[in-house]
């Protein structure tokens, strides 16, 4: 046998202990040399490889459903209110924050501050009850995780609002409208970028899973040591 | 609310597994013997993910062995059932003979 086929593909290890959720990959890329050593293909140890990114990210999403539903809770919240354009919404937000806060009538920067705040607050809110409930029912429910998380999000959400002003190439002019700009961005890529910012401010917000793994394991104790 | 305590088809075997296994039960043996046994190829993957349910159900403990040159240096992660594994397992058995038991069409018999 060549040293290349006696060896396993890099990459697929790389990748295994990298970027595959799991809690020991390296005892898992262990036996997958040990099986390609005992002669198992290159191509075997690629799908076992994919096949173990596929089955870590599934527990994933299980392990954090309530996070999951709160980031497609709050992209579709953006998604439908006023189409998927980002400058739209916002001003339709401030709009409305201005409204309810009277910016105009704070002092600068405060009035600032709350011009740029107030329709992120409200996006970051607005998916917030979802977050709660599905926190509850995993009885993983604090006050504390939602604070965080709002505020998270609200300062992911407030970054990248304020990070798009120095990037004025991601604009382009509104034709017959000279006041208007638009973004390059593709309205699905502005939702999918949300629902990240959900999503890791979901993941960064809440309790780590160690809390609820700790209760599930006091639960099976309960019913099955009588 | 009271969580549902219950093994999986996936889990259930692979912890038979780890108990007919012993000393032995790491991931390489665990996939050998559900060929065997149960004419069943999973992914390697596959049983380390229902390996961590059952370790975060308590029913299964895990250490690390030494590092080998012929697993590229990597450590061996062996499985132990736990006794309230064992109950499990026991708990499982009762509900699924008591299942069983009582149809005819399963037995051979005609009703």
């Amino acid at each position: 046998m060549s040293g290349k086929k006696s060896n396993p593909p890099r990459l697929a290890i790389w990748w295994l202990r990298h970027a595959c959720p799991g809690s020991d990959n390296d005892a898992l890329a262990g036996d997958l040399i040990e099986r390609f050593r005992e002669g198992q293909t290159r191509g075997w140890f690629w799908m076992q490889v994919l096949i173990a990114f596929a089955v870590g990210a599934l527990g994933e999403i299980r392990l954090h459903w309530p996070h999951f539903c709160y980031a497609i809770a709050g992209s579709s919240v953006i998604a439908l209110s006023g189409g998927t354009a980002m400058p739209a919404i916002l001003w339709k937000s401030v709009q409305g924050a201005g409204f309810w806060l009277h910016w105009w009538t704070l002092p600068w920067p405060l009035s600032q501050l709350v011009l740029e705040l107030g329709p992120t607050a409200l996006l970051a809110l607005a998916a917030l009850p979802v977050l709660a409930a599905g926190l509850a029912i995993n009885r993983a429910f604090r006050w504390v995780s939602l604070l965080r998380t709002g505020v998270i999000n609200l300062a992911l959400i407030t970054l990248g609002h304020i990070s798009l002003d120095f990037l004025p190439w991601l604009y382009r002019p509104v034709p017959g409208d000279p006041d208007s700009r638009d973004l390059i961005i593709s309205g699905g890529v502005q939702v999918l970028l949300f629902f990240s910012t959900f999503l890791a401010a979901a993941w960064l917000g809440c309790l780590s899973p160690r809390h609820t793994d700790e209760y599930e394991r006091q639960a099976v104790h309960a019913r099955l040591i009588p | 609310m009271a969580r549902r305590i219950y093994l999986g088809e996936m889990e259930l075997m692979v912890l038979l597994a780890v108990v007919r296994l012993g000393d032995e039960a790491y991931g390489v043996p665990i996939s050998k013997e559900l060929l065997i046994l149960a004419g069943r190829e999973v992914a390697l993957g596959s049983i380390y993910a229902a390996l961590d349910r059952l370790q975060q159900k308590s029913f299964v403990t895990s250490l690390l062995g030494d590092p080998t040159p012929e697993r590229g240096g990597r450590a061996k992660r062996y499985f132990r059932v736990t006794p309230t594994g064992v109950r499990a397992l026991k708990m499982t058995r009762t509900a699924l003979t008591n299942l069983w038991s009582g149809i005819p069409l399963l037995e051979g018999r005609r009703s």
